[in-house]
């Protein structure tokens, strides 16, 4: 009998523990997921408000105030917001393609062969891995002053370019991993069969790997739509892509949140869309494949 | 298969394409760095080291290195601990979590420009987004953006919310990768959640925590865009004048290329130091040989 409550009374009490400890979990969990939700939906709100209202700390549409789609109709009507989502479009989806390509020759390379006359694989990697540690303005101000020579300053050719080598080792790093993750017996029949080097990567080591590809092409044109100082020195009126146009707003604008939160639901919009569909490749995308997901 | 002579042309663009790309450029800024060249300039004369020995007597210069650091010293950490935190709690057996992932994934695709655009509109200091919420529990507004030392605080946390789904979500994948057995065999052994976590979890994630560091170190220390745009250039005043901040000033405002040049290579010398050590660390989880 004693026994029995003994027992009793230590699983009531470590179902209490276990109570009380997935309480506080579920509202740590619950405070930093509103924390983080907290800026987006500020933003929003604050882009279906009446002018007046944007200085005001409502924050439920339709019981604080009143919405409005004035904001939105007059945004998607003017010209600039589409130049600049188009100048972002064409130079993230080039460079995000270049730098796929490029990256998975050396990937391939890597994954499959020894190098050992110059340099080592292990040296090649890090040489790529060295090339992240690189700070943007470094290259920025040099970068410059090449398209200025080359007389292409403000086209996207310009900024397709540097996207293109700044972002390549991602792919190079990832599509190493991928192409190591094959079974190899499938190329070596297929060369035993006569398959040249060539078809091989082309025809059979790509298309296996094309879901590392589609994820890593849409990371980067996630990364080349983001990003902002190279885009920002080498652009100025024609090619100016959306980060860019929305951070001169910053001073055309002054106190119009309604234009601003707009303009940065616009710009965030498409990168996070696409960052929740390669869910599933985001973690070895950002680690370069240091960390499996 | 081992010695072909294919293999090279496999490697030949990629790295063709970044020498081009990244080291001809550098290679010809070096050059510019020697020299007094300015924009619009017709010719440059050779000025020898003085490029780089002006910024050690450019109180500036040495503001923007500590800014630098400062971020670096405080957003690392925090970021890191956050991190590893809500990994920890999302590691336990809990609903939502798929749910969560999906919400903390948002900032990591969020432009920091369109965070900075953002944070006009929450930081406002005039009421609306912050400090209209503190207005109405009554407490004090701050000056998010116009104080010095608030600033500084607007910058990390700004950070914060951008990179801390970075480190959560990474920790998180290193912990549902650790062997499952290890862990089962030290509870049967009456091992405390503490000891579990201290003796084991812990040495097994070292790996994980620094890749983490690495890249949260690497992109801390480019710092530019919250500064930039949100605080208008690194205000107030200098208080959040980053290293980026401060070359992109000197070479694209005052047109000093061949000052901003050396500048820059300073800075690349500061960054190989800080990254070589923890880049051989790191190195051999990207190897796997």
């Amino acid at each position: 009998m004693s026994e029995n409550k003994k027992r009793a009374t230590r699983t009531n009490r470590t179902s209490v523990k276990k109570l009380v400890t997935d309480a506080a979990t579920y509202i740590i969990i619950a405070i930093f997921a509103a924390l983080f939700l907290f800026p987006i939906y500020w933003t929003f709100i604050t882009s279906i408000k009446m002018q007046a209202d944007t200085f005001t700390s409502k924050f439920l549409p339709f019981f604080q105030f009143e919405p409005t789609l004035r904001g939105w109709i007059g945004q998607l009507q003017a010209a600039e917001n589409f130049k600049a989502l188009l100048n972002s479009t064409i130079i993230g989806v080039s460079s995000a393609a270049l730098a796929t390509f490029l990256g998975s020759m050396a990937g391939y390379g890597l994954a499959r062969f020894n190098f050992r006359r110059f340099f080592k694989n292990a040296d090649i990697i890090s040489w790529f891995l060295s090339l992240r540690i690189m700070p943007p303005i470094a290259l920025a101000l040099p970068f410059y002053a090449l398209m200025l020579n080359l007389g292409v300053i403000d086209t996207h050719p310009a900024v397709i370019l540097i996207h293109t080598a700044f972002f390549m080792p991602y792919a190079v790093l990832v599509t190493r991993d991928a192409f190591k993750s094959l079974p190899i017996e499938i190329e070596e029949s297929a060369l035993i069969d006569g398959c040249s080097r060539h078809q091989l990567f082309f025809r059979i080591a790509l298309p296996l790997i094309a879901p590392a590809l589609a994820a890593i092409y849409i990371i980067i044109f996630a990364f080349s739509w983001n990003e902002f100082l190279f885009a920002y020195v080498l652009t100025n009126k024609v090619a100016v892509t959306m980060p860019v146009y929305i951070a001169g707003t910053v001073t055309t604008v002054g106190v119009l949140f309604d234009v601003l939160s707009v303009r940065a639901i616009i710009t965030i919009l498409p990168p996070v869309i696409i960052g929740l569909l390669v869910q599933r490749y985001i973690i070895s995308g950002l680690t370069m494949g240091a960390v499996k997901g | 298969m081992r010695h072909e002579r294919i293999k090279y042309l496999f490697l030949l663009p990629p790295v063709a394409y970044v020498l081009a790309l990244v080291l001809f450029p550098l290679g010809s800024a070096i050059a510019t760095s020697f020299t007094d060249a300015r924009f619009g300039a017709i010719e440059s004369r050779f000025v020898g080291l003085r490029n780089y020995i002006t910024p050690f007597n450019d109180y500036r210069f040495y503001n923007s290195v500590y800014v630098t650091l400062l971020f670096v010293g405080l957003i690392v950490p925090l970021e890191l601990g956050l991190g590893l935190l809500l990994a920890l709690l999302m590691n336990r057996d809990i609903r939502g979590r798929g749910l969560i992932r999906i919400i903390l994934t948002v900032p990591l695709f969020v432009s920091p420009i369109a965070f900075a655009l953002m944070g006009q509109v929450i930081f406002y200091e005039g009421g609306g987004g912050i400090n209209g919420i503190l207005k109405d529990l009554g407490l004090p507004a701050l000056r998010w953006r116009s104080h010095p030392q608030t600033a500084i605080f607007t910058v990390v946390l700004a950070d914060i919310w951008m990179w801390t789904p970075f480190a959560f979500l990474i920790i998180l994948a290193g912990l549902q990768s650790l062997p499952k057995y290890l862990l089962e065999a030290a509870k049967v052994d009456g091992a405390s959640s503490a000891q579990l976590f201290r003796h084991i979890t812990l040495p097994l994630l070292i790996p994980t925590l620094l890749t983490v560091l690495f890249f949260r170190i690497v992109d801390t220390l480019r710092l530019f865009e919250i500064p930039f745009t949100l605080l208008g250039g690194g205000g107030p005043g200098i208080t959040t004048e980053t290293l980026t901040v401060n070359i992109y000033k000197v070479g694209f405002r005052g047109f000093f290329f061949g000052q901003a040049a050396a500048m820059s290579f300073i800075y690349l010398g500061l960054v190989t130091v800080i990254m070589s050590l923890l880049l051989y660390r790191v190195r051999k989880y990207y190897v796997g040989e």
